[in-house]
């Protein structure tokens, strides 16, 4: 997307919240540490798996109100990865084709 | 053939989800909510736009609109480019939530789906559909999230619950019957009909038929005979009166995969590369579904605009990437050196079961599918082209998988290559 930026870089995620979504209690990042900052997270925006050939990651969107947070939680080795931000400056100029 | 409307009561749910993968978008980024946004397969000027959010479509921006004129209609637009897993999971849940009514559902493709209550009224769905209706709609809402919007149709076919999710968007639920079909169609214009676009408006027309009412009251006879010259007429006059015509599925006819060039300029060494790619996907799709090919087909489009095609059907049947590939070359050898290839397509055709679980007695054959299994297996645990052609490594990076438009049978070979 052209107002992302791409980290995919470990982050801790020391809160989380439950919420009920049909007929299981899911779980959800709520605050993140990241480069010494915490990010607090105001809303969840979608949680959806990936397959990344045999293995399944969870994709978290989530955002703080300011920026839009990317982040993967893999299942096996149950670490967290912040894989980009997008703030609100948008509209950048398409590429051209050549 | 019934002359009159169909009085049975409405048993039949069509969901849409509006401006599918823009609300998904939204869904997932919440900052993109209540702005104009614009959802793309490439981020370049000459793509098109696939799904416009509901505040983009207020400026006039429309599906299948250039990227740069939408950019011109608003300048602010907001681009993003399509993320297959996440409609995929939006997709899954909105199948679990309409199969948990009723066990026929049929999903007509990524955004939209039908259940059919007949038989299960009288034991399990005893609320008015309309009930069931909101229901599914707060479902979608709790278990995907709060700005996921769909319109809900209820009518006795599957034609008249598409044009009743059509009535009211975004989010609305209509419900149209035998008593208020004259009324509902009185609103409408022909075009606004499912399957009446430019060249069929222009047959009615001709015949005088300017308005869905007089649709509605031509006879069977005239729209057979004088304005669709086929038994199509036939099944319009059922269609609008309410009778099932459309409950039917299509078997696999051809299956193949097109790709417009990354660079105009392109030399022949990487057209040739991205063919190689392309007869890779077709035999992967092939495969996926369990069938073999005798006929390959090819098409070229040049910066010219000029097009260039060429079909060969075979005696002995293939599935193998490395078979697909000889036969496309050997098609595409025979290309007029005309100008700069924009666009190639690969479609392999004559399609039947494959029996490459049964051994042969030629023992090259057995080589040929017991490698082509282990590289799948190998792409299925590493993700898809792990194992590939080396004339098609740099194509790797360049052709993505999109979105498949109309059809959901290739999905969880999407999921696995995304």
């Amino acid at each position: 997307m052209e107002n992302t930026v791409t980290l995919n870089k470990a982050v801790n995620v020391v809160a989380y919240y439950f919420k009920n979504t049909g007929a299981r209690l899911k779980c959800f990042p709520k605050r993140m540490e990241v480069d010494g900052r915490r990010v607090e997270f105001t809303e969840t925006g979608l949680r959806h798996p990936v397959q990344k050939g045999q293995q399944l990651v969870h994709v978290f969107d989530m955002t703080d109100g300011n920026a839009d947070y990317r982040l993967e939680f893999d299942a096996k080795n149950l670490d967290w990865r912040l894989v980009s931000i997008a703030d609100m400056s948008y509209g950048a100029p398409l590429m051209r084709e050549t | 053939m019934k002359y009159a409307l169909n009085d049975e009561s409405p048993q039949i749910l069509h969901i849409d989800l509006n401006s599918c993968f823009a609300t998904v978008e939204q869904q997932a980024r919440p900052l993109l909510r209540g702005r104009p946004l614009a959802v793309t397969n490439r981020l370049t000027v000459n793509a098109c736009v696939i799904a416009a959010s509901y505040e983009a479509k207020a400026h006039g921006v429309k599906v299948g609109m250039r990227l740069s004129e939408a950019k011109e209609l608003i300048s602010d637009l907001i681009t993003v480019e399509t993320d297959p897993p996440k409609y995929h999971y939006v997709y899954q849940q909105l199948a679990r939530i309409m199969k948990s009514y009723s066990p026929a559902v049929t999903m007509k493709s990524i955004d939209e789906g039908i259940i059919d209550f007949h038989g299960t009224r009288q034991a399990i769905n005893k609320r008015p559909l309309t009930a069931i209706g909101y229901e599914i709609k707060q479902r979608l809402r709790d278990d995907v999230g709060r700005w996921m919007k769909c319109n809900i149709g209820i009518a006795p076919n599957r034609f008249l619950a598409k044009t009743a999710a059509s009535l009211h968007k975004p989010d609305g639920l209509d419900v149209i019957t035998h008593a208020n079909l004259r009324q509902v169609l009185a609103d409408l214009q022909l075009t606004d009909l499912t399957g009446i676009a430019e060249r069929n408006q222009a047959r009615l027309n001709a015949c005088g038929i300017y308005t869905p009412l007089q649709f509605l009251d031509a006879s069977a006879k005239v729209l057979k005979n004088q304005v669709f010259k086929s038994i199509i007429g036939e099944d319009w006059h059922q269609r609008l009166r309410g009778w099932e015509v459309d409950n039917h599925s299509w078997g696999t006819k051809s299956i193949g995969r097109q790709f417009v060039m990354d660079d105009y300029h392109a030399s022949e060494e990487t057209v040739r590369s991205r063919l190689a790619l392309l007869c890779e996907s077709t035999g992967l799709k092939m495969r996926h579904k369990g069938l073999c090919a005798r006929g390959i087909s090819i098409h070229l489009r040049y910066k010219n605009g000029d097009h260039w095609q060429a079909r060969k059907a075979f005696r002995s049947t293939f599935f193998s990437n490395g078979e697909i590939y000889r036969r496309a070359t050997l098609l595409f050898n025979q290309h007029p050196r005309a100008d700069y290839v924009v666009e190639l397509g690969v479609t392999a055709y004559l399609l039947e079961t494959s029996h490459s679980h049964q051994m042969s007695i030629l023992d090259e054959v057995n080589r040929e599918v017991r490698l082509t299994d282990a590289v799948d297996q190998i792409n299925r645990r590493y993700g898809n082209y792990s194992v590939t052609f080396a004339s098609s490594a740099s194509a790797k990076n360049k052709i993505k998988q999109k979105i498949p438009f109309g059809s959901t049978r290739y999905f969880e070979l999407l999921i696995q290559q995304s």
